[in-house]
């Protein structure tokens, strides 16, 4: 090759390729790494975020952690979000981007309408939906009552028993247009031939649909899966901004509790605790997720 | 493949579509609607406004200070920023093939699984200490940082898919590897660098998480933290809220309409090619 020129008994392109990559692991050690490690650390003191001196408590603020209802309560709570958002937001978005896909007129319009809610801060999701649910004269409230379902009508945030479902009938507002738009990608990426060659051999568009679509869709499903386990353990936003974890901490995950404790009660080496149980369960939860991803890189590598 | 689906299937579909449509358009109707209504009519939710009260946009700007311009002055360079680096960290793991490079991938892919929670005490402390607490550039810092793995992620697999014929001509032809990185790959990722441009707008934008932990004064506060501040208050003035959600949701709601092409053919492009 030409211009290839040797320092420290390496390839000067090597040398490049490493000079460009000296920024990017810099900033992952010191914005990773480095606090991963201290949130560790701090989680095994006693520490008001203010005091010079920790005090060393060794694996206190885990056992407390584990023994008290509202932890238990929020945990309990990321893992219905996790179910939740794997379930709802997938299903529903695979199933309008597989309706969609069949050639229907203003197609481009529906694509805009199913994605748009997804462009929208939290914040104003949690502004909107707090108005959507206002108990007395919201809008599910005031259409309930226009179709004689009034006597149903709820305190859809009030009430400690609901509050959770009715943060999830939000967040099925805003991230189903994510899936739509990454399985509707999908679906317009398999070649026809596939499908023509099924209807042909006498397969109904049900049959079409589960054994050759769906199938090839495994990349986008992967996209899908992986992110929104990802954000059911990232979750705080929505929920910090509707019910900043309320009504009486029903409505709390792990990491709008963090949050609470760690700035509103400065209990930091409590509230690292939390973090780190949180690392652990994104961990196991996580994994297949990476290892799936892992596989797919070396896949394409092999093309 | 319309063609061959019996029409009965067809209307059928159509039917979910339209209410389904009609399910996503509702709550924007209804922010819409409430952000041009008086303080009177504002409980008839179904009505549409009598006349437009557009002062409801007013005391939205008041009460949000410059946090809108805040917004805007950390999402832009933010954004140039973390694209930036993810490319500068995504060109080396394109082009090489040994162990070392897939390790260093995989290391700078575990940070798309933490999630941010984890770190922000220790984060709150660092950037006090280098004392960038509740400035814009910190902001810019924190994003660009905690973007590099996804970015690095999107920009790897994007120049992947540029053929590697192209690499070896320029090389060849006596292209350095830093002169082929700005003068041809980063013009031909164009649709890459436009996606994951969207994408970032968005995250940026909208993230409330940092914002609420690193910022705490009307010079630096985003318009995400003031429309928080705004609804924590016991009576909500929805009339100016909707105002300020429907300010708040344009920006980056007019970047997906207008790129969307480009969006759909840079994630197909950075993942399923």
């Amino acid at each position: 090759m030409a211009g290839v020129r040797s320092v420290f008994g390496l390839p000067r392109s090597t040398l490049a390729f490493g000079a460009f990559l000296a920024l990017p692991v810099a900033l992952f050690l010191i914005f990773f790494i480095y606090p991963i490690v201290s949130t560790v650390y701090i989680s095994l003191h006693d520490w008001n975020g203010v005091a010079p001196t920790m005090r060393f408590v060794g694996w206190r603020n885990y056992v407390t952690l584990a023994t008290q209802p509202r932890f238990l309560h929020a945990l309990a709570n990321n893992l219905s979000w996790l179910v939740f958002m794997l379930v709802c937001p997938t299903g529903l978005g695979l199933l309008l981007a597989a309706l969609l896909d069949r050639g229907i007129r203003g197609e481009r319009v529906f694509r805009i309408v199913f994605f748009l809610p997804f462009t929208i801060p939290a914040v104003a999701v949690a502004a909107i939906w707090r108005w959507v649910y206002e108990p007395s004269g919201g809008l599910l409230t005031t259409v309930m009552q226009l179709v004689g379902l009034g006597d149903h009508a709820q305190n859809w945030l009030g009430d400690p028993r609901i509050v959770t479902y009715s943060l999830m009938g939000a967040v099925l507002w805003w991230t189903t247009g994510f899936a739509f738009l990454v399985f509707f990608a999908g679906l317009r990426n398999i070649p026809e031939e596939f499908i023509e060659a099924a209807r042909i051999e006498g397969a109904t568009p049900w049959q079409v649909f589960w054994k050759v679509r769906f199938p090839l869709l495994w990349p986008s499903t992967i996209i899908v899966l992986g992110i929104f386990a990802i954000d059911s353990m990232r979750l705080f936003d929505v929920v910090w901004a509707t019910t900043s974890g309320g009504p009486a901490y029903a409505s709390e995950v792990l990491a709008t509790q963090m949050y609470d404790v760690a700035f509103g009660r400065f209990r930091m080496g409590q509230a690292s605790a939390i973090s780190v149980y949180l690392l652990g369960i994104a961990a196991v939860i996580i994994m297949p997720y990476i290892y799936a991803m892992s596989r797919r890189v070396a896949d394409s590598e092999a093309e | 493949m319309a063609p061959t689906l019996p029409q009965r299937r067809l209307v059928a579909s159509y039917a979910v579509i339209l209410v389904f449509a009609a399910l996503f358009l509702a709550p924007l109707a209804l922010a819409l609607t409430t952000s041009l209504k008086s303080p009177e009519e504002i409980t008839r939710v179904l009505s549409l406004p009598l006349s437009l009260h557009v002062q409801n946009y007013g005391v939205a700007f008041a009460e949000m200070g410059r946090s809108f311009l805040n917004s805007l002055l950390i999402t832009a360079p933010a954004v140039v920023l973390s694209i930036l680096i993810g490319s500068i960290a995504g060109y080396p793991l394109a082009m090489t093939r040994g162990r070392g490079g897939k390790i260093a991938y995989f290391i700078l892919l575990s940070g798309m699984l933490v999630p941010f929670q984890i770190v922000q005490i220790p984060l709150f402390f660092m950037i006090h200490a280098i004392g960038l607490y509740d400035t814009i550039p910190g902001m810019w810092l924190v994003h660009t940082a905690y973007a590099v793995p996804f970015c690095t992620f999107f920009m790897r697999n994007f120049f992947s898919s540029v053929p590697r014929s192209m690499y070896e001509a320029a090389r060849i032809d006596g292209c350095t590897v830093t002169g082929y990185f700005w003068r041809l790959l980063m013009p031909a990722s164009a649709s890459g660098l436009a996606a994951l441009a969207i994408i970032q707008s968005r995250a940026i934008w909208n993230d409330l998480l940092f914002a609420m932990t690193l910022t705490s004064s009307d010079s630096a506060r985003p318009a995400t933290v003031a429309i928080a501040g705004f609804t924590s208050g016991t009576q909500v003035e929805y009339g100016p809220l909707m105002a300020a959600t429907i300010v708040s949701t344009l920006p980056v709601m007019l970047a997906y309409l207008a790129f969307q092409k480009s969006f759909v053919r840079g994630l197909l492009g950075g993942s399923g090619k």
